[in-house]
């Protein structure tokens, strides 16, 4: 089985920030397990599908959630007319058929899940399927890569030591502010003045971290208000459609933020 | 009064000759009470004047009655005297003698004769209801109309006699409006926006700009009348006034936020502040001018959308009288409003000025020598400046008083010079007291902090000398054995503190105080939680199902649990904190200036904000040693009572001293803990230093009779969890508490970080 449906045929708009992709090239060199750390929205899933391009790996991507149990990761027996018949998980799928392996949101999975990992993670490279009796040696084109974002929930839910001390890490942040204004105004297709001037706004939304908000405007965010304004919407109303509402339940935050993006402009 | 009364012709010309200091029927009087009316009025003056009330009401009443007729009709003008009457038996002369005055101001104001009737009618009904305020009230009449309508009037008053309860003094000091809660209810029945009812918005708009967290607070009080005009900044708090008058709505909200957003822009731009030294007061007044214009250009060019915030309060025309202020408001608005056209050369003088520099606007000093030159003119131009009634326009402006340093100057210049603020001042020193602004919480907290003061009195010789409660065994490794009734444990009153301590606590560390309720939040509600494997439920657990086929196809009996439900899962816990306080926790913390202790006590409030949140039943204690029959206990808060003022003066009162005989504390904490009837109980320690007491040389001693300890607790189902604070510790606390359950902090003042989330990880 190929994982053709798997490989990013077009390369994916990436604006290096640092040399993250020297970084994660040299990692994969090695196979090593990366885990890449940062806010929701700054670039991490784009970041690697990026390199699943330009490594020219299949990338076979899995959203964490609460409810997820390992074998939705590993694979499951399913009922058909003749009796059981095994399904590979995704994981599974990405360790026999070489594919780097994107498990986003790793905290959101419940910690008996990520154990899972572990045997892949270090050197053994192996994934035993003890349900089926079986132990997959991993392809050598596997990696396994996960996203974690340190935000509030890191206390109640977080990685067990023995998860965390098997991966890499590379830090992601919100980009510097003339490098956002060129990704909004690439991704959003508006003229670099307007993307700065969202940038501008988002970085006020992120003043307000900690301070009401969870978190503040992601790129993501900005990207969408860009959108919003190519297609005719005036600036302010976008920002209200695309960060504003989004963002916040409280109506005291919607006005410092209103008036905020107000006084940007 | 009505038709029924009506006198005859007869009389009328008799009482006109009855009546007192000429006030026969006048021309004014004729005019305005035609024909029969006239007869109906000279018979309610005459009737007044018979009451024996005085002169004075009587001659109030004539005069003017006559006005109210002409302002409104004769009708309520003559039913006036009927209630004037009313006034001077339940409220005294006073108030009777000012009633036509203030009827007249209502008058003039409501304008129509039904409503001044209904205006009589609500004094009428508020003379009932509070005798006694009616002369306050009538003083202030014509005030509250001029902001108030007739229905909100009426509101206010009700809200007023409401307010007082039966309590006649209470509700004078409402009307007299010695009671800021009239001045509050007034604005709120005015309809203006009000500071508190915007504050937390208006904190997060300056964050969200320039990450400007300064406490903002309401003017001092006991400041003039005036000080409550304008914003006012100065060792890093804004002090806003609570209502800017004559905003309303919107407005209202946006001249707060032009206001605080001017401030910031101070706080962002404007230098180390200006020596006065010899400045004339119209200098200073002009340098601020310019100041002010120069920091919002600056945060306007980071900022361009700030100048549609400020503009609209600049009104100032290019016309008007020839006097500073006028003059100011207008230079003011040419150099913020380009398309502002001024005819006059000063006004032009001072733009061209302040524009030529734009290059060197970063530099406060321009303003100085651009205030000076303009100053100057103004003196040749003879155009007068009264420091004493200057305000600064437009509203949203501060007054200034931030950006001036007085420190050096000789006492009489001084003078002079708070003579330019004294319309605007805020005494300064005000600003050390960080009194919150809600004068009812305030009194409450003084209340309850009475209440203490109160217990502590009745409870002195308690305090001083202890009871003991209870003797527990103490544990001899050499032996093997226990030693009953080894140790006594004498329960102390704990001293109160001054609770603002706790308070201010968590406002200092409001960043974490944020994250932990945030925290609490997500963790206090109940999760639904998947339960597989069950014996009935609401869907089928496909793994189960799948085993069970397989099972079979096995030739095994498949297990009948194929069934999956959704639970919540309650938190079910009880935690016991207690508290290390021996001599050692005296001690500097390394790198900090706070002891160890403050770092405990922080420590301890936050994860005590954090657990009252979490509504966890939680309690509190410290310990101390001295000898094994001294172990002292201190109770801060109990299982039982709430976490109140009492139980946080206890926890700021808190004092370290003596040793530290852990495995005694713990055993007496364990024996609370066991009355607890919740599923899982902790037992929550937090020491900084090994076990010792001044009777026991053996270092080994104690260490494992604390062990043994915490061993027979868990054996009771408490669980037991230390935060060391010795980095040295880890060999003896693990020894105690197993490895699992202690956390080391290395770096003490993360404390009170660490301490609510380890706690929330450990009860998650």
């Amino acid at each position: 089985m190929d994982l053709d449906d798997y490989r990013i045929s077009q390369e994916p708009y990436y604006r290096m920030v640092g040399n993250e992709a020297d970084l994660f090239e040299a990692a994969y060199a090695d196979r090593m397990p990366m885990m890449l750390k940062g806010p929701t929205g700054c670039g991490k899933t784009r970041f690697v599908e990026y390199m699943a391009w330009k490594l020219g790996r299949p990338l076979i991507t899995v959203a964490c959630h609460e409810d997820m149990t390992a074998s939705d990761l590993v694979g499951r027996f399913l009922l058909d007319a003749t009796g059981t018949v095994w399904h590979d998980g995704p994981l599974t799928l990405a360790v026999r058929h070489g594919a780097i392996c994107y498990l986003d949101e790793i905290v959101e999975a419940r910690q008996d899940t990520t154990v899972v990992i572990h045997a892949l993670t270090d050197e053994r490279r192996i994934l035993p399927l003890e349900k089926k009796n079986e132990v997959i040696q991993a392809h050598e084109d596997f990696q396994l890569v996960i996203s974690y974002n340190p935000g509030y929930q890191s206390v109640l839910k977080d990685l067990k030591e023995s998860t965390k001390q098997r991966f890499g890490a590379i830090s992601f942040d919100y980009p510097p502010r003339d490098v956002e204004g060129e990704i909004v105004a690439h991704e959003s297709g508006v003229e670099a003045p307007i993307a700065s001037h969202l940038v501008k706004i988002g970085e006020r939304s992120r003043n307000l971290k900690g301070h009401g908000l969870d978190e503040g405007a992601s790129t993501r965010m900005l990207i969408h208000a860009g959108q919003l304004v190519g297609r005719g919407i005036a600036l302010g109303e976008a920002c209200q459609v695309a960060l504003v509402l989004p963002i916040t339940d409280d109506p005291d935050m919607r006005d410092a933020l209103t008036s905020a993006i107000a006084a940007c402009a | 009064m009505n038709a029924r009364q009506r006198p005859d012709f007869l009389k009328l010309v008799a009482a006109k000759a009855d009546l007192p200091d000429g006030g026969a029927l006048t021309d004014e009087a004729r005019q305005a009470f035609p024909d029969a009316d006239a007869a109906r009025w000279l018979h309610a003056v005459r009737k007044l004047s018979q009451a024996g009330y005085g002169q004075s009401v009587v001659a109030s009443y004539t005069k003017h009655s006559v006005t109210i007729a002409r302002q409104v009709g004769p009708g309520p003008a003559i039913e006036l005297a009927d209630l004037v009457s009313t006034l001077a038996v339940k409220s005294g002369r006073n108030a009777a003698e000012l009633l036509p005055a203030a009827a007249l101001q209502a008058a003039v104001r409501l304008k129509e004769d039904h409503r001044l009737r209904s205006w009589l009618d609500l004094i009428e009904r508020f003379a009932t209801l509070a005798p006694e305020s009616v002369t306050p009230l009538l003083e202030r009449a014509d005030r509250l109309l001029s902001t108030l309508n007739l229905a909100r009037f009426k509101a206010w008053i009700l809200a007023g006699v409401r307010s007082g309860g039966g309590d006649a003094k209470r509700r004078l000091r409402f009307f007299t409006f010695e009671d800021p809660d009239a001045e509050r209810w007034l604005q709120r029945e005015a309809g203006e926006v009000i500071f508190a009812d915007i504050e937390r918005r208006l904190k997060a708009y300056l964050i969200a700009l320039w990450r400007i967290r300064a406490p903002i607070r309401e003017p001092a009080p006991g400041g003039s009348p005036q000080s409550c005009r304008r914003t006012s900044f100065g060792r890093g708090l804004i002090r806003l006034p609570s209502t800017f008058s004559g905003y309303r709505g919107e407005q209202a909200a946006e001249i707060f936020r032009a206001s605080l957003a001017h401030v910031a822009a101070h706080f962002m731009y404007s230098g180390p502040k200006f020596p006065v030294r010899s400045l004339k007061p119209v200098q200073v007044s002009l340098i601020s001018l310019m100041e002010d214009a120069r920091v919002e250009h600056l945060a306007m060019r980071d900022l361009p959308g700030l100048r549609r915030l400020w503009l609209p309060f600049h009104i100032a025309q290019p016309s008007g009288a020839f006097v500073a202020p006028n003059l100011f408001a207008r230079l003011a608005r040419a150099l913020i409003d380009p398309t502002f056209d001024d005819p006059d050369g000063w006004v032009q003088k001072g733009r061209r000025l302040f524009f030529s520099r734009e290059a060197e606007w970063e530099n406060p000093e321009i303003c100085r020598e651009i205030g000076g030159l303009l100053g100057n003119d103004l003196g040749q131009m003879r155009v007068q400046f009264n420091a004493r009634t200057y305000v600064v326009e437009p509203p949203y402006r501060d007054d200034n008083l931030g950006l001036w340093d007085f420190e050096d100057q000789a006492p009489e210049d001084r003078e002079e010079m708070e003579l330019l603020f004294e319309s605007i001042r805020i005494e300064q020193q005000d600003e050390d007291d960080e009194s919150p602004p809600d004068r009812e919480r305030e009194e409450q907290e003084q209340r309850e902090d009475e209440e203490v003061n109160r217990a502590s009195v009745s409870t002195q010789v308690y305090e001083e000398e202890g009871i003991p409660v209870a003797r527990y065994s103490e544990y001899d490794y050499l032996t093997g054995r226990e030693r009953s009734e080894w140790t006594t444990i004498v329960e102390y009153q704990p001293k109160p503190g001054p609770v603002n301590q706790i308070d201010s606590i968590l406002d200092e560390q409001h960043d974490l105080v944020e994250r932990i309720t945030a925290l609490v939040r997500s963790a206090r509600v109940s999760r639904p939680q998947r339960v597989r494997r069950q014996a009935e439920g609401e869907n089928l657990d496909i793994d189960a199902c799948i085993q069970a086929v397989i099972s079979r196809r096995l030739g095994e009996t498949p297990d009948p649990r194929v069934y999956a439900t959704f639970q919540r899962r309650h938190r079910d816990l009880s935690v016991l904190v207690l508290l290390d306080i021996s001599e050692s926790t005296k001690d500097r913390a390394r790198g900090t200036v706070s002891s160890v202790l403050d770092m405990e006590r922080q420590a301890t409030a936050l994860l005590a904000h954090a657990m009252a949140g979490l509504g966890d039943p939680f309690a509190i204690a410290g310990f101390c040693s001295n000898r094994r029959d001294d172990v002292r206990y201190y109770r801060i808060k109990d299982f039982g009572s709430p976490y109140d003022a009492m139980a946080r003066s206890y926890l700021a009162g808190i004092e370290g001293g003596l040793s530290t005989r852990i495995g005694a504390a713990i055993r007496h904490a364990g024996a609370d803990l066991k009355r607890q009837l919740t599923h899982r109980r902790l037992l929550l320690i937090v020491t900084d230093g090994e076990p010792s007491d001044i009777d026991v040389t053996d270092r080994k001693y104690l260490v494992e009779d604390a062990r043994k300890a915490v061993n027979t607790l868990a054996g009771e189902g408490i669980d037991t969890f230390c935060v060391g604070l010795d980095s040295g510790g880890d060999s003896y606390l693990t020894r105690i508490f197993g490895r699992r359950n202690v956390a080391q902090i290395d770096r003490l003042e993360r404390l009170p970080e660490r301490l609510p989330m380890l706690y929330l990880r450990l009860t998650a």
